[in-house]
């Protein structure tokens, strides 16, 4: 008996003993951080004066503070107007957390130049102002198909209807996201949805297909597009035609067609991004069977049919399309 | 191995319940209440409605049906009237409880239906209320009249619905025997869209190598079914426990050490960030038969992430609004949740497990909110327990000394001190009355404290009294009356808990309230299980020390059990 009377005694000491040390631990958030005073430990600083963006340079921010918080650091460029928001919760800015490889919240796209760097809390009234120059933009990787910044390549095909006020065009102001140009689609058609469209056929590249790979679940189609404030009747039908046979050409009857149909109903420039295999084959806006293998195939792409349309009682309609590119691995962060 | 294996089955002689038994039996009970209640929110008040009166005859009539000497099937149902409700209106049928028990093949003890069920304190446990102290007279009425309605028993099970079993071997060396406990049941049914079924499920065996030596192996797990519906991610609460009791028995005194630690694991199934955990508690208690007195010390460690629901969830769900003047002044405020409501008011009782942490009032149990489980705490506690041998007096006192394991907010951490006491007097024993007289007192303070900080430090005590009275006039006629008072001060920092139970915020809980209450009125007993009883009491609160407020209430029950 004695024995395990000791034996018990023993055990539930060598148990207890076992417990790890959380002596520094802590249960839910700091309560230096909620009641404590905010002070600047740290003084909020840029990593460089200046970043070359379009070399993969990456500039971060820095501060310290006596507790955590919602902090946030807005990047405004002084010419584009372009905005990047990098925000986070914490006693410390470092690489880690505001990390800038060029990329952009708001449209349109920083341009060199010399950017406003802000730092501003959620819940003190302090804000604190550096600057940081861009000398030259980030690029992307990727096919580009399109940034209407040389002109209408020649191996584009289009048409446009003979309605009013049309206006298919390149054009070149304040209104680009990426550097000056976009292509502007607007008019009225009251007989039919088509306004008009262009055809970026894999020719104009100088091939039968596009020069993308065969994982369609790798390949992401982008392109920044514009919503008029107040028209919310433009359709925009991207059409992805596929040669399966490798015979060079698409047919429309034994061959796959994926489309990727959008209502403009937003304001503004937006970034639309989707996975090549996410595309949808469409009849008459419906889902349906493609007609051909069946299976998304980027490397067997023959041209993008990019549709403008709208209800013919709907009246004018408008909207501007930029920077149509392919990238791998993920969407772009332009 | 026929020789080495002797199966039986324990407790046989309680569930060969039918030999001498009719085949069919009628059981229930039955229960009358009039009640007249009336508020004083106070003058400025020119709002609120001020009296209510109601009351309700029920009848839970159950048919107990013994097939055969091995089955008993029971089903009840309660018929409800609201008083002023006949023709239809205020009249209500429920099934009340429904089950079939027995033992199969002279071996396999089961129950399927209803079901009430506990292991261990640390795996599937009924908590005694909070501040349930030593309930007599008036409130003694109204604990007995809740616990009815709720299932609660003194056994501190839980009334479940699914199915239990259990059986044991005998063995004639290294061990004397072993029983298999199991038991399933459900929490809550699938909605077929995006909530899972969800079932409690577990059991434990108990090893007695001898009569010095009982070992436990328990395990509990609550979980979900998953394909039960679509896109929802399936939980797990698994615990597992390891029980021992040990025991040296002599003629004049008794040594046993008690213990339990175990494991606990908590969280989405494929969430790699699943709580775990793991707790102890042990103790040695030291008894002097002669002399009627025990005394026990012990340590307890629950790690700050060990859950364990089944030992955890509470009686009272403190999200529940109060049913009687729920809202009072000007403006309307909601009525906080007293003593007396809880005492008052059947709409506070739970009567399944939660999956989850429970709602608690601080004011009323901060030390153990969901008893001896209750995670991140560890320390000390001892127990005196005093009965003289002519039983004028019994006297049960408990003491905590504990603090957290992991501070909230802070490295410092809250330290916790718990100390309750019942006495029990049998006046009629000690002067030799032959009328029966009896007096009890309970005693709780609890306090929670934590070292001034830039931010404050937190002090909360809460000292609660209760005294009970029943006196015998004449014969099976009681003079009953009891007075009970609560006080509450200081202020504490409480977690604010996302959908995950992760603490993300504190609220500041700052309180200054007082509570009085007392009652008076008769008895009458028909017999054991047969009484009428008509009492006053009347409650004065200022939890709220903008609004106090006054309640009075008379209240006549006549309760029958059969």
């Amino acid at each position: 008996m004695k024995k395990y009377l000791l034996l018990l005694v023993v055990g539930s000491v060598l148990l207890t003993a076992c417990r790890k040390d959380e002596v520094d631990q802590i249960d839910g958030p700091s309560l230096t951080d909620i009641y404590g005073e905010f002070n600047i430990f740290t003084p909020f600083a840029v990593s460089a004066p200046a970043v070359d963006f379009g070399t993969g340079e990456t500039v971060h921010f820095t501060a310290e503070f006596s507790k955590s918080v919602d902090w946030e650091i807005r990047i405004t460029g002084q010419t584009s107007g372009a905005v990047k928001v990098i925000s986070g919760f914490g006693a410390t800015i470092d690489e880690n957390t505001s990390n800038w490889i060029g990329d952009i919240t708001e449209f349109p796209i920083f341009q060199t130049e010399i950017c406003d760097v802000e730092l501003s809390f959620l819940n003190e009234p302090d804000v604190f102002a550096e600057t940081v120059e861009i000398t030259s933009p980030k690029t992307n990787d990727g096919f580009l198909v399109a940034d209407f910044e040389s002109g209408f390549n020649s191996g584009w095909s289009t048409f446009v209807q003979s309605g009013a006020n049309m206006d298919f065009q390149i054009k070149s102001d304040n209104f680009s996201p990426e550097q000056g140009s976009y292509f502007n689609m607007a008019g009225e058609v009251d007989w039919d949805y088509l306004i008009g469209y262009v055809y970026f056929d894999a020719s104009a590249y100088g091939a039968a297909h596009y020069p993308l790979s065969n994982n369609a679940d790798n390949e992401y189609f982008n392109f920044m597009l514009y919503g008029e404030p107040g028209l919310t009747n433009t359709i925009m039908l991207f059409q992805f035609t596929e040669d399966d046979n490798d015979d060079g050409n698409h047919n429309g009857s034994n061959e796959d067609m994926y489309s990727l149909e959008l209502i403009v109903d937003w304001e503004g420039w937006r970034l639309v991004s989707i996975k090549y295999s996410d595309i949808p084959c469409l009849v008459n806006g419906q889902p349906a069977a493609p007609n051909g293998n069946g299976v998304h195939n980027p490397d067997k792409l023959t041209s993008i049919n990019m549709l403008h349309l709208a209800n013919p009682v709907t009246g004018f309609a408008q909207s501007k399309l930029d920077y149509m590119i392919f990238t791998q691995n993920g969407p772009l962060r332009p | 191995m026929k020789s080495a294996l002797i199966l039986f089955i324990c407790c046989l002689s309680t569930v060969a319940f039918s030999q001498s038994k009719k085949k069919v039996q009628f059981v229930g009970g039955a229960r009358s209440l009039i009640s007249h209640m009336s508020m004083d929110p106070g003058a400025a008040d020119t709002v609120s409605r001020r009296k209510a009166t109601g009351g309700y005859a029920l009848i839970d009539l159950g048919f107990k049906i013994n097939p055969n000497a091995q089955t008993e099937i029971l089903g009840m149902i309660r018929i409800n009237n609201e008083f002023g409700g006949f023709w239809g209106g205020g009249v209500t049928f429920d099934v009340r409880q429904l089950y079939v028990r027995g033992v199969a093949g002279k071996i396999l003890r089961y129950q399927i239906g209803n079901i009430d069920y506990k292991l261990t304190p640390y795996t599937f446990y009924n908590n005694d209320l909070d501040l349930q102290m030593n309930s007599s007279g008036a409130l003694g009425i109204k604990q007995d009249v809740n616990r009815y309605e709720t299932f609660y028993t003194n056994n501190n099970t839980w009334r479940q619905q699914g199915a239990a079993i259990d059986f044991g071997l005998a063995f004639p060396k290294v061990v004397n025997e072993i029983k298999f406990n199991g038991f399933i049941t459900r929490l809550n049914p699938t909605n077929f869209a995006n909530i899972l079924e969800r079932l409690y499920g577990g059991g434990n065996m108990i090893i007695k190598q001898s009569k010095y030596l009982t070992v436990g192996l328990n395990h509990v797990s609550i979980f979900d079914l998953k394909e039960t519906a679509v896109g929802t991610p399936a939980y797990r609460n698994n615990v597992s426990t390891l029980t021992a009791q040990s025991t040296l028995d002599k003629d004049k005194w008794r040594l046993k050490f008690n213990g339990e630690t175990g494991i606990s694991t908590s969280g989405l199934v494929e969430d790699t960030s699943a709580l775990s955990d793991y707790f102890i508690n042990a103790s040695v208690s030291f008894e002097l038969k002669d002399h009627g007195f025990k005394a026990s010390v012990g340590y307890m460690d629950n790690g700050a992430d060990f859950r364990s629901f089944g030992a955890q969830s509470k009686r009272i769900n403190y999200n529940n609004v109060n049913s009687m003047f729920d809202r009072y002044t000007n403006d309307q405020v909601q009525r906080t949740t007293s003593l007396y409501d809880i005492y008052n008011d059947p709409n506070y009782y739970n009567q399944s497990i939660s999956t989850g942490i429970a709602a608690y009032n601080p004011a009323l149990n901060n030390v153990l909110p969901f008893g001896v489980a209750t995670f991140n705490r560890k320390g000390i506690y001892s127990t005196v327990n005093y009965q003289d041998k002519k039983k004028y007096i019994k006297l049960d006192a408990t003491y905590y000394r504990l603090s957290e394991v992991r501070g909230q907010g802070t490295t410092e951490l809250k330290k916790f001190d718990f100390a309750k006491t019942k006495l029990d007097v049998n006046v009629s024993e000690m002067l030799a009355w032959k009328k029966r007289q009896t007096v009890n007192v309970g005693w709780s303070y609890q306090a929670t404290n934590r070292a001034p900080s830039p931010f404050g430090g937190i002090s909360l005590t809460t000292q609660a009294l209760q005294i009970g009275g029943e006196f015998e006039l004449v014969e099976d006629l009681f003079l009953i009356g009891n007075y009970s008072y609560f006080i509450s001060r200081g202020n504490e920092l409480l977690a604010v808990r996302d959908g995950n139970d992760e603490i993300i915020n504190f609220s500041e809980y700052r309180i200054n309230a007082k509570e009085g209450y007392y009652a008076a009125g008769l008895r009458f007993n028909f017999s054991e299980d047969v009484y009428l009883s008509a009492f006053y009491e009347g409650n004065s609160n200022n939890d709220n020390e903008i609004n106090p407020y006054a309640l009075n209430q008379v209240m006549v029950f006549y309760v029958m059990k059969f």
